[in-house]
């Protein structure tokens, strides 16, 4: 084929291994298992509000949590296209992998690339384990999409940092063990250069955590306030100053996910199952093809990072294209329901309830287009890496 | 492709010169009799092979986008992925040039010769396979220029597939907005001998409506990247207010959600791939999502490429118009979205739509 313009962003071509079908058919005995346990709920944004230490651990024990680290780490050794597979079976049932889900996307293959050999040994086994769990300390007040630009300070002392500042959006710090903390170790010219990454105890003296309540009143996310906190020089992760890149370069990882098109994708299951009680019209069966046809595109799409990823590619670009198309989908999606089956969205009905999940995730919806990066500066990463390469 | 452009390409006419997909005049081609057989084994960027017969989907589909990328003027979608194939499945020759199709269930047909011992209403049997055709084929892609077309009907005996040739039919010229051409084959009491009738099994049937819509949605595709391809070329080198348009916000943010849009049907396509092989629940699946998003796509890129080419966009001075009068065009041919989305929707429950999504790959 003749070079064309396309072709920075080109996806390669996705076959699952044989293997990740197998896990694909244990992982559905296993979500049946926790629906008949009740823990399996089938609810929206359930890798941000499905919060369940206990059904963290579970999966755990099968190998699910963390699977792609090195077996030599407590890891299952399992390659992104399995773990996409899991995580995907996970998200589109609704199940609550909150407690996990930071470390198992980044915590843990950060530490792994980034981390001392003492660490690794400390931290890799317990977060496969699903007994160790992490908040990511990177946004402020002011740095959101600007992230060079945080404020928090960490000064040198005798045996290691003092970490100064407030981070903001700091998911589970409430409940969480350890927090990844972006500060700035020095001042530089260069506002990406002097920053460093730490693994913060949340329970070490100095930490105050505050809630920011959701607008549904629920309680996700905090200020996570360092007042003076005391981080020994190995917990500094990765090297002093090269905190930028090591945040930049988990970025693919976070921003192509399948959680960046199914987080309200059980909505879509409950208005199938509603429209089951009557007949439908061609109107209506127009719109959800429709919406049928775009998730599968771009899971397609989503796939292909996973895949590049597999192969030790680094598909920036490609990366923020799936989050801008999955994150808009997800909005779409709301709509489209909405518009398929007229229904007032209500937090009080009964939980599990059309009425209630749509209320659940339309309340949710302006963050799909906001956590990992805004989509208006994702677009800006698209077409940079359209001029890089041409 | 590429392997196969280089060394197993089948050629339908090497002796006409190719016209760039760039230069060509749109009217002085099409009243060229002659100009259809561009088709060639020319070297590229002039001219799109056609892969061999023995080529996969996948590449037979990534030479479909190709020809839609450079509004290849001839049936090239319609041959390899149509028409040559149906024909091999049902087991009759393939002849060379440009073939078409006709997915026709309104035809009258009868036997030619009925047999002597007929049960039920006259022409309901027999003693061969011979047909009589009466009615109209609709809007057939390139009739007037393909050497065969391949039409798939209802006989008294069930599903059909048999061959006519333009000359047999009374052809009313017609076109689409891209004046590709779009004739209407008038058939009246026209005997189809036997060797050219195949009997069907209805799969077929369902094949031809499914390889026709995923021929159209890699023709979009590539029109799509076109498109892309356009629009970055003019926001580079268009200056307004003393930078180029690319180095405007505004224009950032649409350019990029051009490239997404492009990139989304692209994916569809090349999803359908494997499955078309395999046939069943998958391809049905498959294609009809490809079909669905690529003709839901087209309003959007349209919109956007010519948005940011300006007022010369909507001139024939600029070749943007080639490929969006064809994405207008295609989006509606063998099945608009709408159509594709319905079946889409009935195919799946509340309980099989995970399943569905995660069959392939």
């Amino acid at each position: 084929m003749s070079p064309s313009t396309l072709s920075p962003i080109a996806f390669p071509d996705v076959a699952l291994p044989e293997s990740a079908r197998q896990l694909r058919t244990e992982v559905r005995a296993f979500l049946d298992e926790e629906r008949a346990r009740g823990t399996v709920l089938g609810r929206p944004d359930s890798w941000l509000a499905g919060w369940d230490r206990d059904f963290s651990h579970r999966l755990a024990e099968h190998g699910w949590v963390a699977m792609a680290l090195p077996t030599q780490y407590g890891g299952a050794g399992r390659g992104f296209l399995e773990r996409y597979v899991v995580i995907e079976e996970l998200l589109a049932a609704g199940a609550p992998v909150s407690a996990h889900w930071v470390s198992d996307r980044q915590a843990g293959p950060s530490i792994l690339q980034h981390g001392t050999e003492e660490q690794r040994r400390f931290f890799l086994p317990r977060i496969a384990a699903g007994q160790c769990f992490f908040s990511i300390g990177m946004s402020e007040k002011s740095s959101g999409s600007d992230l060079a630009s945080v404020g928090t300070r960490a000064e040198r002392t005798a045996g290691g940092w003092r970490l100064t500042g407030t981070k903001m959006w700091t998911g589970g710090a409430h409940v969480n063990d350890y927090a990844i903390v972006l500060a700035r170790t020095e001042e530089a010219q260069d506002r990406h250069a002097g920053l460093s990454q730490f693994i913060v105890d949340l329970r070490a003296p100095g930490v105050r955590i505050e809630p920011i309540r959701l607008m549904s009143g629920e309680h996700r996310f905090n200020a996570f306030h360092l007042e003076g906190v005391e981080v020994p020089d190995d917990m500094l992760l990765g090297q002093q100053g090269d905190g930028w890149q090591q945040v930049t370069g988990e970025l693919a990882f976070e921003r192509s996910g399948p959680e960046r098109y199914l987080s309200t994708f059980p909505l879509l299951v409950s208005l199938l199952r509603e429209l089951e009680q009557r007949t439908a019209t061609a109107e209506q069966l127009t719109q959800i093809g429709i919406l049928t046809a775009r998730l599968h595109s771009v899971r397609r799409l989503s796939l292909g990072v996973a895949a590049a990823l597999d192969a030790g590619a680094s598909p920036d670009t490609q990366a923020a294209l799936v989050k801008d198309l999955g994150t808009r989908l997800e909005g779409t999606l709301i709509d489209t329901v909405r518009s398929v089956l007229p229904t007032p969205a209500d937090p009080h009905a009964t939980p599990g309830s059309h009425a209630e999940l749509l209320a659940f995730a339309l309340l949710h919806s302006p963050g799909y287009t906001l956590r990992g990066g805004t989509n208006e500066i994702l677009r800006g990463i698209i077409t940079r890496g359209l001029e890089q390469n041409r | 492709m590429n392997t196969h452009a280089d060394t197993r390409t089948h050629t339908i006419d090497t002796n006409t010169p190719v016209i760039s997909a760039d230069d060509y005049d749109t009217a002085a081609f099409y009243s060229d009799p002659g100009a259809i057989a561009v088709v060639t084994n020319t070297t590229p960027p002039n001219a799109v092979a056609l892969p061999s017969p023995q080529a996969s989907t996948a590449e037979l589909l990534a030479a479909a986008q190709e020809a839609g990328r450079r509004a290849v003027p001839a049936p090239f979608a319609e041959t390899a992925l149509v028409a040559r194939p149906l024909l091999r499945r049902a087991g009759l020759p393939v002849p060379e040039g440009p073939i078409s199709y006709a997915i026709a269930p309104e035809l009258t047909i009868r036997y030619t010769h009925p047999s002597d011992s007929a049960v039920g209403s006259a022409g309901s049997s027999g003693d061969d396979d011979s047909l009589l055709v009466t009615g109209t084929l609709r809007r057939v892609p390139w009739a007037r220029t393909a050497t065969t077309v391949v039409v798939l009907a209802t006989a008294p005996f069930g599903p059909v597939l048999f061959t006519v040739t333009p000359d047999q039919a009374h052809l009313a010229p017609g076109a689409n907005l891209a004046e590709e051409p779009r004739d209407d084959l008038h058939l009246a009491a026209l005997e189809v001998p036997a060797a050219q009738v195949r009997r069907i099994p209805r799969e077929l049937l369902e094949e031809a409506e499914l390889r026709a819509a995923l021929a159209r949605a890699a023709l979009i595709a590539g029109a799509a990247e076109r498109c892309v391809e356009l629009t970055t070329a003019h926001t580079g080198t268009r200056a307004q207010f003393g930078r180029p348009l690319s180095h405007f916000q505004a224009v950032k943010q649409e350019q990029a959600r051009l490239i997404e849009e492009t990139a989304l049907v692209r994916a569809a396509v090349q999803a359908a791939a494997t499955p078309l092989d395999t046939g069943g629940r998958p391809a049905r699946f498959a294609v009809a999502a490809a079909k669905t998003q690529a003709s839901a796509s087209v309003a959007e890129i349209a919109r956007i490429a010519h948005q940011l080419h300006g007022a010369i966009g909507i001139t024939q001075l600029n070749p943007l118009h080639h490929a969006t009068t064809r994405l207008w065009s295609w989006r509606d041919e063998d099945g608009d979205e709408a159509t594709w989305a319905v079946r889409l929707a009935r195919s799946v429950t509340a309980d099989t739509l995970w399943p569905a999504l995660t069959t392939a790959p």
